[in-house]
């Protein structure tokens, strides 16, 4: 496992320190790579404004599960 | 999926959180939320660096009192002084989808605030909350009695109700008839509306011949933008004319959504999303927290909106907060009994005797013969202070005023240590309506001073 991998990897904790369910990883996960394709500017108009749209409405469901304790940026 | 199978709140896993954790939360958030003002908005970091606080030194909920308190006079003055936005904003306008305005009430200077699409989002979600708390679900028809305008009031309860699934009815530009007519076609079983609009629309119905209790499918109010909601003869009347149940909740510009909203136990008060706001209830005089139980002023932290971060800040909502088991819910998130309960500054002072406007309301909605009102503060001979209530009655029930104007009298006086009253029926159609904010109290003091 390269660095890389170990830094993208979800934290295995919840905001109150209790372990993630599996939908709770695989929401996070799934957040985390919504907004990486939110950070791109080199996608088609298309893309990117349906991506940015799907990305914050996945960031509240992270944020109402104590997945994350900020709001995303690149919205 | 059948409305028994869902679950009852929104988000079980933070609705039903013990108290512990739920202050734990908050404290990280909050730390969180003050190291990205200081960060990002220049307005938060004078005051912080004025204060000589740094974001580290908030590490609990106990240091929450070192921050300064905030206030819209602050906030006016940073937009007046860098036009528009000011530098409370954390971001640039290219980043913003939407710009509103406060409703300007007492003659002041309108607050602008923007947001970005995930502030949008949040917004929503919030009041996802309330309208899942009170029992709105996918298969719901929602009627929004909303003008959809520069004030933010209801556009966040039109994302939720969409969010969630729901069938939305906006309503913008119709007349008051045209949405009776309307909530009955489209069989409606959810209307939002400010408590003075859903009066409004239920004498509308019974003036069309419509009784609303009988042939609409409405079951559910969610009023919001006054103390109303929660005023008990109001709501009482509200759901006797409608035949349906009415929630409160209460939000504001500022933070662009509700913090409060009444669930369907209908505990006589409101909810506080406590995993998203911290709301402290102070002493509006000397700033000290007061208990359970004791009126005091709201001051809100909010933790969702990233373009306006809100860190300790003075609504002048006067409120009185209840421990959450006060409702049945299970909701873990305390209660503001009676919702709003008025402003720190609503409280008028005649001939010695303190009246709010909210108690004379409670007295005049004991009477449904009553459609509309307003209260006239006057100033005789430059020096004695009177108090009115100008009345108006249903066309069809102009007989009633002689009992009630006696019994009404003595009702308002029994309630405010004996003041008299001055007691004046308007003729119908002559006061003024309101689909906002009621403004039912016109101060003419200063008027007869000059
Ligand atoms: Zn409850």
């Amino acid at each position: 496992m390269t660095i890389h991998d170990q830094q993208s990897r979800p934290p295995e904790h919840d905001l109150h320190g209790v372990e993630m369910t599996p939908d709770e990883r695989e929401l996070l996960d799934l957040f985390r790579r919504l907004r990486r394709l939110a950070e791109r500017r080199d996608l088609a108009p298309c893309v990117s404004a349906n991506v940015k749209q799907a990305m914050v409405m996945v960031w509240n469901a992270c944020n109402d599960l104590a997945l994350v304790d900020a709001p995303p940026g690149h919205d | 999926m059948p409305d028994a199978d869902w679950p009852a709140y929104w988000n079980p896993k933070h609705e039903t959180l013990p108290r512990e954790a739920l202050g734990r939360l908050q404290a990280r958030k909050l730390h969180r939320l003050v190291q990205g003002a200081y960060d990002r908005s220049p307005f938060h970091r004078r005051r912080f660096d004025a204060a000589g606080l740094r974001p580290d030194d908030i590490r609990s909920l106990d240091d929450l009192r070192r921050i300064p308190l905030m206030t819209r006079e602050e906030w006016m003055q940073n937009q007046a002084e860098r036009p528009l936005f000011g530098d409370l904003v954390t971001r640039s306008r290219d980043d913003a989808i939407r710009y509103h305005l406060t409703s300007g009430t007492s003659g002041r200077q309108p607050l602008r605030v923007l947001d970005s699409r995930a502030d949008w989002s949040w917004i929503g979600e919030m009041w996802c909350y309330g309208f899942w708390g009170f029992g709105v679900r996918p298969r719901d028809i929602v009627f929004f009695a909303f003008s959809y305008g520069s004030f933010i009031g209801f556009w966040g309860a039109h994302y939720a109700s969409e969010k969630i699934g729901c069938l939305v009815l906006p309503s913008g530009n119709m007349t008051t008839d045209a949405r009776v007519r309307q909530i009955v076609e489209m069989e409606a079983t959810t209307v939002c509306a400010t408590p003075t609009y859903a009066l409004r629309m239920a004498q509308a119905a019974q003036a069309l011949g419509i009784d609303l209790a009988r042939d609409s499918k409405v079951d559910k109010l969610i009023v919001s933008g006054e103390p109303a909601g929660s005023i008990p003869a109001t709501k009482r009347l509200i759901e006797e004319m409608w035949g349906a149940k009415c929630g409160d909740t209460a939000g504001m510009t500022e933070i662009g959504t509700i913090m409060i909203f009444e669930c369907d136990h209908q505990p006589g008060g409101t909810h506080i999303i406590e995993d998203n706001f911290i709301e402290e209830v102070l002493d509006p005089e000397t700033g000290e927290p007061v208990p359970y139980g004791k009126e005091g002023e709201r001051v809100v932290t909010s933790f969702g909106r990233d373009f306006i971060p809100l860190i300790r800040y003075r609504t002048r909502d006067l409120v009185k907060k209840v421990p959450h088991d006060t409702c049945s819910c299970g909701r873990t998130g305390d209660i503001y009994a009676g919702g709003i309960l008025g402003r720190v500054d609503d409280m008028k002072c005649i001939r010695g005797t303190n009246v709010y406007p909210r108690a004379v309301e409670s007295i005049v909605r004991e009477h449904p013969e009553i459609e509309e009102f307003q209260i006239v503060l006057t100033r005789e001979d430059g020096v004695r202070d009177e108090i009115s209530v100008h009345v108006e009655l249903a066309a069809d029930r102009q007989d009633a005023w002689q009992g009630m104007a006696k019994h009404l009298g003595r009702a308002l006086a029994d309630a405010h240590e004996g003041l008299r009253f001055n007691l004046e029926l308007a003729p119908p159609g002559s006061l003024p309506r309101f689909e906002l904010k009621a403004k039912r109290l016109q101060d003419r003091r200063a008027e007869g001073a000059r």
